[in-house]
């Protein structure tokens, strides 16, 4: 296993120099991992779905140079046994492909999110423990104080004015949204910033549930958020349905869309959400 | 049971249905008169459960009317707008207007699948052109289009995973509406097409009769089956366009009809219409019922398949067997193929395994550029690549066997262990394990796909016990079966779950993480399986001759129907945790083998081995490299390999054979 390695640190000098500096080189499967090790200053050398990351996750910015593993399903496994990695980042996502990763490195599994009593508990743990692995305990403390900071400064901007319940959705088409609740990363957000979520039905563990557009009519005065990005056809269908038009969020006409944010992702994800929600609503 | 009576059964049961769902909204919204402002009640009743319904009768019955002449001008009870590719087309398209051209979605979703069903049907009638248009012909050139668009959408679908999540919904077949305006557009198609679907009537009566008996009435049967296609296949794209993939209802409405015995064409296409709208309006009431607010959306295009699945094997031992199409048999003249046949295709067999070894040699470096193997990436290779090369080669062969060993036992062109429901089987074991909590959860996903495919097994041969295995019945047992758990499949991957997702990569067949142990120990069940196979040489020789031919030559029927039969599921099952249920590797490789000329029974059997593990080992290699740097799904690539050149066999030979049917008294 050592003598591997070693050959495939020297192959990945070969094939890709700048990233054979010195550090631990971490290759993170998991998006959300892959966004804290950003937010550390400790960047992965090698992210599944690279390509789709400016599209879906956006901010923190993937550096040039990290690796692009290809997608979960089947992720490249001789190009990371080439690329050679020191350590691998693993979470109940792409737990099934760990007895494989080790074949070529040690691997860590942290997990990203767990239900609890405290908003975002578990994502500040996930910095915190991450933090702690890769010797960067302080960049850890010193980044959440500042998110907590600003997110004390967002919540009492919000709590200035009053506030309508908000429906956060997808578009999946035209008939059908993606309503976030119960206890998923969004509402954890909305917790922590003192806002009220407009969809009360169950949700299902990953909290997120997947409803026909009738069902977002839950209360009468709310204000509906909708992330990018939205089907190209369903904005024409939507405006002849009476379903949607007599809506009364949508009479009124507060129907706003927000840039995409990961719904998976960590503390840096919590924190843009956190962002954009408060430009939004003006506050 | 005679039509009527199930007719009335099944009013009777979707009365109950709509009672109980209609029932509190009604009264509800009766007990108070429209009151200003959003009254939910009062709007989800008036513009989504009622013209929900509403869409339910129109599709069930427009899809079952599809189904019915499919299988009328087809003389296949297998024949149903999904074997025809219409449905499949239509999702292509969508997917690929989502890809690169969102503003054509813009223009109408239904546009785009209309289209795309259009163009689909085209390369089916292009496929079969100036051979007779078979009804055989049609049928398998159908289910090559269907199944290379389904393999398209599917890997589209997988590498854009969270753009294309609506295809999901749409896949499934969903009838929610928000509005009347679908469902009177939807209307109005129906309505147009019923026209020429009518005047049709009588001449496709006459298709009862032999295709020469009804060419002496004065009929162009060719033509006739051009335009009665073209009638169905539109019937199915405004349908799919509307509402997503509700295909199950096209086939089992007119084996419905069938099976209660209604003779006559005109008679069966009315009592088909009228169980397609009822088992859809079932399906759909019990789905609004039973899902409500509370549940998790369910599609209902994949619910029918749930009700209607069990319904047909039901039925199955009452169907009789279809008049046999006119066309000569498949595989079964011995007798030697004359010298240069011989040595083309040897030289031909030997250049597909010469591609195989090539496709295995390549590789990509980070940067991109292609690079043969060199002695410093051999520890690489000797733990990521020989693994893989060798474990899909060795599933390939034996898919390509069982595909020979079920085409022979069936005497039906069609069969095929991704056919029969084997590999689908497999998914639903990993499914299980991936979904239910304790005890399987701990199962390997090699373990629990084993147990799915013997369970689908045990489940064809329970069946076939009552039908003596009559090949036509287990195949449509086996038909069945598949969209049974196609359909549960397609509701856990419509939730959207993150497991569902992996499920789909399962199935779509990643062979990036074999280990070398695992590719020995498939290896080993080639190497056990494949002999075997050979030893009933005899049998897949005078099998399609037919029973009473097959038994006059000494062969005992019962007994060599079910080794036959245990010996390709266990082969798929072996197969199927490599390479998914995708591939259809397992109806290709004899197809190969057939178009090489290759009639002899224990040369095929080797032949279809070797086509099989080389296809596979293509693949493989064009998986791991063409989208660099993802890795595409093994399975999934092989049926992209295998059709086109699939496709290219059956434009250009004489037309296709059909085997012997089934229909020998026992």
């Amino acid at each position: 296993m050592h003598r591997r390695r070693a050959l495939g640190a020297s192959l990945a000098m070969v094939f890709w120099p700048a990233l054979a500096a010195a550090g631990p080189r971490v290759a993170a499967l998991d998006w959300a991992l892959a966004e804290t090790l950003l937010a550390l200053g400790h960047p992965p050398i090698a992210i599944v779905a690279a390509m789709d990351w400016n599209r879906f996750v956006v901010e923190p910015r993937l550096p040039d140079g990290v690796a692009d593993l290809g997608l979960q399903p089947g992720i490249n496994f001789e190009r990371l046994a080439v690329l050679a990695p020191d350590l691998i980042l693993t979470s109940a996502f792409t737990q099934q492909l760990e007895p494989a990763l080790a074949r070529i490195a040690p691997v860590e599994r942290f997990s990203i999110f767990e239900p609890g009593p405290v908003p975002l508990a578990q994502p500040r743990t996930l910095m915190l423990q991450l933090g702690e692995r890769l010797g960067r305990r302080v960049q850890a403390r010193a980044w959440l104080e500042e998110a907590e900071r600003r997110l004390d400064d967002w919540r009492a901007r919000l709590a200035a004015r009053p506030q309508r319940p908000l429906l956060l959705v997808n578009f999946i088409d035209a008939r059908h949204v993606r309503v976030y609740g119960g206890a998923g990363l969004y509402q954890n957000v909305l917790d922590r910033l003192g806002l009220v979520n407009a969809w009360t039905g169950p949700t299902g563990y990953w909290g997120y549930a997947t409803v026909g557009i009738e069902r977002l009519a839950t209360q009468a005065d709310l204000q509906l958020l909708a992330f990018e990005p939205l089907p190209p056809d369903a904005q024409a269908t939507l405006r002849r349905s009476p379903l949607w038009t007599q809506l009364p969020f949508v009479r009124a006409g507060r129907v706003a869309v927000l840039p995409s944010v990961l719904m998976f992702g960590a503390m840096p994800s919590a924190l843009r959400f956190a962002r954009l929600v408060t430009e939004r609503l003006g506050a | 049971m005679r039509a009527s009576t199930l007719a009335l059964v099944l009013s009777a049961t979707t009365l109950v249905v709509l009672a109980l769902l209609l029932h509190a909204p009604v009264q509800d919204v009766l007990a108070r008169p429209a009151a200003a402002g959003y009254d939910v009640e009062r709007m989800v009743l008036l513009y989504a459960t009622l013209p929900r319904l509403a869409m339910a009768v129109l599709c069930g019955a427009g899809l079952a009317a599809s189904g019915a002449i499919l299988q009328q001008v087809l003389r296949n009870p297998l024949a149903s707008p999904t074997t025809l590719g219409i449905e499949a087309g239509a999702r292509l398209a969508l997917t690929l207007a989502t890809l690169l051209a969102p503003a054509l979605l813009g223009l109408g979703r239904d546009l785009v699948a209309l289209a795309g069903s259009a163009a689909s049907t085209l390369l089916v009638f292009a496929l079969v052109r100036g051979r007779g248009s078979t009804a055989l012909a049609i049928v398998l050139a159908g289910l090559v289009v269907a199944m290379y668009c389904g393999a398209l959408a599917t890997l589209l679908t997988l590498l854009r995973d969270r753009v294309l999540n609506s295809l999901f919904i749409w896949g499934s077949g969903s009838l929610v509406q928000q509005g009347w305006d679908a469902g009177l557009a939807l209307t109005a198609r129906l309505a147009l097409t019923a026209v020429p679907a009518l005047l049709l009537l009588r001449p496709l009566a006459l298709l009862d009769l032999a295709d020469d008996s009804a060419r002496a009435l004065g009929l162009s049967v060719p033509q006739l089956r051009l335009g009665a296609i073209a009638i169905a296949a539109a019937l199915a794209a405004f349908v799919t366009s509307a509402t997503g993939v509700i295909g199950f209802v096209g086939l089992v409405a007119p084996l419905l009809a069938r099976a209660c015995g209604v003779r006559g064409f005109g008679a069966r296409l009315g009592w088909s219409v009228v169980f397609g709208a009822l088992l859809l309006l079932l399906t759909d009431a019990t789905v609004q019922l039973l899902a409500g607010d509370a549940a998790a959306f369910v599609p209902t295009g994949a619910v029918t398949a749930v009700l209607g699945a069990p319904l047909l094997l039901v039925l199955l031992p009452r169907l009789r067997p279809t008049a046999a199409p006119a066309d000569a048999g498949l595989g079964t003249a011995a007798g030697h193929a004359p010298a240069p046949a011989r040595r083309r295709a040897g030289l031909a067999l030997a250049g597909l395994a010469l591609l195989g070894l090539l496709a295995a040699a390549v590789g990509r470096t980070p940067d991109g550029s292609w690079i043969l193997p060199s002695p410093a990436l051999w520890p690489v290779l000797a733990e990521w690549r020989l693994p893989r090369v060798a474990a899909a080669a060795a599933a390939g062969a034996l898919l390509g066997v069982a595909g020979f060993v079920l085409q022979r036992l069936t005497g039906n062109a069609m069969a095929s262990p991704e056919v029969l429901g084997v590999g689908a089987g497999a998914v639903l074991g990993v499914g299980a394990a991936l979904f239910l909590p304790g005890a399987l959860a701990g199962l390997g996903q090699g373990v629990a796909a084993g147990l799915g495919a013997v369970g689908v097994l045990a489940a064809l041969l329970a069946i076939g016990q009552r039908t003596r295995f009559a090949p036509q019945r287990v195949l449509l047992a086996g038909v069945a079966l598949n969209a049974l758990i196609d359909a549960i499949v397609g509701v856990l991957a419509a939730t959207g779950d993150p497991r569902a997702m992996r499920l789909l990569g399962w199935m779509a067949g990643s062979t990036g993480a074999i280990t070398a142990g695992e590719a020995l120990q498939i290896a080993a069940a080639a190497v056990l399986l494949l002999p075997l196979a050979a030893l009933t040489h005899r049998w897949l020789t005078l099998l399609p001759l037919g029973a009473v031919p097959a038994r006059a030559l000494g062969v005992p029927l019962a007994r060599a129907r079910l080794t036959l039969l245990l010996l390709a599921a266990l082969m798929t099952a072996a197969a199927t945790p490599v390479l998914g249920p995708l591939s259809f590797v397992g109806l290709m490789a004899p197809h190969i083998v057939l178009s090489l000329g290759i009639r002899q029974s224990l040369p095929a059997l080797a032949a279809a081995a070797l086509a099989g593990a080389a296809v596979v080992a293509t693949a493989d290699g064009l998986a791991r490299t063409i989208a660099d740097p993802i890795e595409l799904p093994t399975g999934l690539v092989s049926a992209l390999v295998g059709t086109p050149f699939l496709m290219l066999l059956l434009a250009r030979r004489r037309p296709v054979s059909s085997l012997q049917p089934e229909g020998c008294p026992a």
